[in-house]
């Protein structure tokens, strides 16, 4: 096993070198970083000078990029390219714990419920409470998150406005004056909640689909008609045979779902303002700042290569059949 | 049911319980009674340095920088007048401007603000090393000579008439700065090298949350009207939306959002009220008269003016702002705002036709009388060139969109075609830069001075010694006239404001006549705050919302 991750670890290192070039190759093309200040009529030329000067904008991109790799590698990605006194690597550190906060949270809720149904539904097929999960999947995957997350605010507002209760907060990641310790705790998820919410509705119905679509593979199987015929109980013929070996798929799916939202649940956490990687990034590319951006999506780039090496893992922990040579 | 069952779901009731007693004490908590407000910021400043290229942003100087006083400010009403001192015009030749600080003004950690600060911000600002975003002013200025403790003569290399915007800039602490890369401090605080937080102005940074919040508390050694608030608590929504959500719900006392229709749900909201004004920020159509547009007709003033003609922008200006604003004015002036009475002369008036057949009727007169004839799609044709231009803006930004298809169907009912231009900004802009474009909307944000105007409309290859690049840097759109550009360039010279208001007009009439740009309107500034908070007034001028934060009161 070890000899495995270290070998998939010494894989993933011309992976995200390729990752690297291609990010800042395609971000560097798309424009020029200092456009905007440039268009600025009482900007400075002397700063405008500086600031090619500093970050190299003038020389080949190849040597542009040489420089950021150098940048990226030695020093934590540097800084933005109008700020030299702000380093990336602190505002990555601050935001991608807010990330993992929401998503963990919205993950593990949304696997935990979207398992159950699935299992429940494939255990149960072409019942009502099937026919009600596919309905409720299928609005899920439909609806756009936006405009979820816009009405929970508003519902939760009116919620407020109407009774002067505050159940949860529409945005933000704490108020003012949190406290400390457990109401610290409370208040976080009294600011999370929302959010979560919104997240987990689409991945709940895609888990949930998954889920029924393996068990219904799995309850038919020989294994699982010969733990029946030797007597053992259904619960434990469905939670220790079936549920087993039918969660590949899904820990397939969350592990590229973690990975991903490592990288913001960008519309969800820019609605929210939550001070995460999606709003990061937001900001980035509204101040055309292309360091930040490529930073961000070194990052983004690393989560997914981690989490696929996580699912392989788990793959083994979960089916012992599976060895990894 | 199991007993862990039960357990379970006492467990998640209690959860929720709790969540709802904290919450319900947390709204409570949140009511602006206790002598501190939050304030929905729409963005968050990149860094506090404001002086900087990487951190000058309207929003840094609405927050943070309230520590920073100027010497000059600009009221509502874009006149300009005295706060932490003076700043006067002593001699014309050579051109010299007297600063003179307040007696009381002091630093929060004690000590004078001084000659020196006045001295040491200058030199900061025209330091080449250092990435000011603007040196607009100061680098005109040839020497300083100190004159007591308070008080500095500042000696222009030449005249510079918007002197008085100028010294409405933050004055900078030399004792806490002085030795220090000032690329690199105040990033996120305005600390001295003790540690002790820097303000000259009625509140002093807290502290600075990134991507959350930044808290600003009274300054106690603030030399002018004590402050009344204890606290202001800036918290950043940079999304409408939610902003709007958080005025309602009471998690914010007070917004200042951009113009967006979402904003109309606000104006019948009891406990809420919305101060509007047209701001700085000129909304206009700039024209490619030259190389790079897609007609030979766009170098025709004539055809220009058929373009103005085809154009109800009241009308379109109404179908925009209906609901916000109905009764935002149409800019007629490239340099004056509405606002500014006895400066502002409503030159392109002239192209306001609102009724629709006689506005039709004017671009056929004036195609008539070029030999233009309209093909079977409506659309002229002059000379074998078809009267279809592009016209383009940033796309994403709604309401100039919207904008953008109000203009296409009334240009093509004068026989004019406007093709669907637009791409993101960070495309748009170096195109527009690069002169590869016919008809771009877009906006200069003014401060309401007309310094500065003949870059924009000057003619661009007019190169002196001090201005290598052509005084016409942003003219983008190959348009020159010498009575133009040498009105503006005396206006930017000439110390008699009468003189100045003149020669600017003059330049402004002879823009109306040849039509480079079309200006639309000035995007309106929206304040909304809790009924129950007082002395709030909106400064629709780059001064802010927060220009009179130490008059603001809790009810």
């Amino acid at each position: 096993m070890v000899t495995y991750i270290v070998r998939r670890f010494l894989y993933s290192i011309p992976v995200l070198f390729a990752a690297s070039v291609l990010i800042f190759f395609s971000v560097t093309v798309a424009g020029d970083p200092l456009a905007t200040l440039k268009q600025n009529p009482l900007a400075s030329k002397q700063t405008i000078h500086n600031i090619e000067k500093r970050n190299h904008l003038n020389d080949p991109i190849t040597t542009q990029y040489a420089y950021w790799l150098k940048e990226a590698v030695t020093n934590k990605f540097g800084s933005p390219l109008l700020q030299p006194g702000t380093k990336i690597w602190d505002d990555l550190k601050r935001v991608i714990p807010h990330t993992l906060q929401l998503v963990v949270l919205a993950e593990v809720l949304a696997l935990l419920v979207g398992i159950s149904i699935g299992v429940y539904s494939a255990i149960r097929q072409y019942s009502i409470f099937d026919y009600a999960a596919t309905t409720f999947s299928f609005l899920g995957f439909a609806m756009p998150v936006f405009w979820l997350a816009l009405m929970l605010q508003i519902l939760f507002t009116n919620i407020f406005i109407k009774w002067h209760v505050r159940i949860f907060y529409t945005s933000g990641l704490s108020s003012q004056n949190p406290g400390g310790g457990i109401h610290f705790w409370i208040d976080r998820l009294q600011h999370l909640a929302i959010p979560a919410m919104t997240l987990m509705l689409l991945s709940i119905a895609q888990y949930s689909r998954f889920m029924r679509a393996s068990m219904l593979e799995v309850v038919n199987s020989d294994y699982v008609r010969t733990a029946r015929a030797k007597g053992l109980p259904e619960r434990k013929v469905t939670l220790k045979h079936a549920l087993r070996n039918a969660l590949i798929p899904v820990v397939t799916v969350s592990a590229l779902n973690f990975g991903a939202l490592i990288g913001g649940a960008v519309i969800t956490e820019s609605i929210f303002q939550l001070d995460g990687m999606g709003p990061y990034f937001l900001g980035a590319l509204f101040n055309q700042d292309a360091y930040v951006v490529m930073a961000w999506l070194m990052v983004t780039a690393t989560a997914v290569v981690a989490f696929n090496l996580i699912a392989d893992v788990l793959y083994g922990y979960i089916d012992p059949r599976i060895r990894y040579d | 049911m199991h007993r862990s069952h039960y357990r379970l779901v006492l467990g998640v009731l209690v959860a929720v319980t709790s969540l709802i007693v904290a919450g319900a004490a947390g709204g409570a908590s949140k009511k602006s009674t206790s002598g501190s407000m939050t304030f929905g910021a729409e963005q968050e400043p990149p860094c506090l340095n404001g002086f900087t290229s990487g951190c000058n942003n309207t929003w840094t100087s609405w927050t943070a920088g309230i520590a920073l006083a100027s010497p000059l400010i600009v009221k509502p009403d874009f006149s300009i007048k005295p706060y932490m001192g003076t700043a006067k015009l002593v001699s014309k030749k050579p051109f010299t401007v007297l600063v003179t600080l307040n007696k009381k003004a002091k630093w929060s950690d004690g000590k004078q603000v001084s000659a020196e600060d006045l001295i040491f911000t200058w030199k900061t600002i025209v330091d080449p090393k250092f990435d000011i975003s603007s040196r607009s002013g100061f680098d005109s200025i040839a020497r300083a000579v100190k004159v007591n403790a308070r008080a500095v003569k500042f000696i222009y290399s030449k005249p510079y008439a918007p002197y008085k915007v100028q010294w409405a800039t933050s004055i900078l602490p030399q004792h806490a700065l002085e030795g220090l890369d000032f690329n690199t401090v105040w990033d996120s605080n305005y600390n001295n090298k003790a540690g002790q937080t820097m303000s000259s102005g009625p509140f002093k940074l807290q502290s600075y949350t990134k991507g959350q919040s930044l808290v600003m508390v009274r300054n106690s050694t603030f030399w002018g009207k004590k402050p009344t608030l204890d606290k202001i608590t800036f918290l950043f929504r940079t999304n409408t939306d939610t902003e709007i959500q958080a005025i309602r719900g009471g998690e914010v006392d007070a917004i200042y959002p951009q113009p967006q229709l979402q904003l109309a749900q606000l104006r019948g909201q009891s406990g809420l009220r919305v101060q509007t004004h047209a701001g700085t920020t000129i909304e206009h159509i700039d024209i490619n008269t030259g190389a790079g547009n897609s007609t030979p007709l766009l170098g025709q003033a004539w055809f220009r003016q058929a373009i103005a003609y085809s154009l109800d922008r009241s009308g379109m200006i109404k179908q925009l702002f209906s609901t916000l604003n109905p009764g935002l004015p149409t800019l007629n002036n490239l340099s004056y705002t509405t606002g500014q009475k006895g400066l502002y002369v409503p030159h392109f008036a002239k192209y306001q036709i609102s009724n629709k057949a006689k506005r039709i009727a004017k671009v056929a007169a004036i195609m008539k009388a070029h030999n233009c004839t309209k093909g079977g799609d409506g659309i002229y044709t002059c000379g074998g060139e078809k009267a279809s231009v592009r016209l383009g803006t940033t796309s994403g930004n709604k309401l100039r969109e919207l904008a953008v298809e109000i203009m296409q169907a009334q240009a093509k009912d004068a026989g004019i075609e406007f093709r669907a231009d637009s791409q993101p900004s960070r495309l748009f802009f170096p195109r527009i830069a690069g002169n590869k474009y016919d008809l771009a909307l877009f906006a200069w944000v003014g401060s309401g001075d007309p310094a500065g105007q003949v870059d924009i409309y000057g003619c661009a290859d007019q190169k002196t010694a001090d201005n290598p690049q052509g005084i016409g840097g942003n003219n983008w759109k190959n348009y020159c006239n010498p009575t133009v550009t040498n009105a503006l360039k005396a206006s930017d010279a000439a110390l008699d404001p009468k003189t100045r208001i003149k020669l600017v007009n003059k330049a402004d009439a002879k823009l109306a006549a040849d039509v480079p740009t079309i200006p639309l309107y000035q995007k309106p500034t929206y304040f909304v705050f809790k009924t129950s908070l007082k002395g709030l007034v909106d400064n629709p001028t780059l001064q802010g919302p927060t220009w009179n934060t130490e008059a603001w009161k809790a009810g």
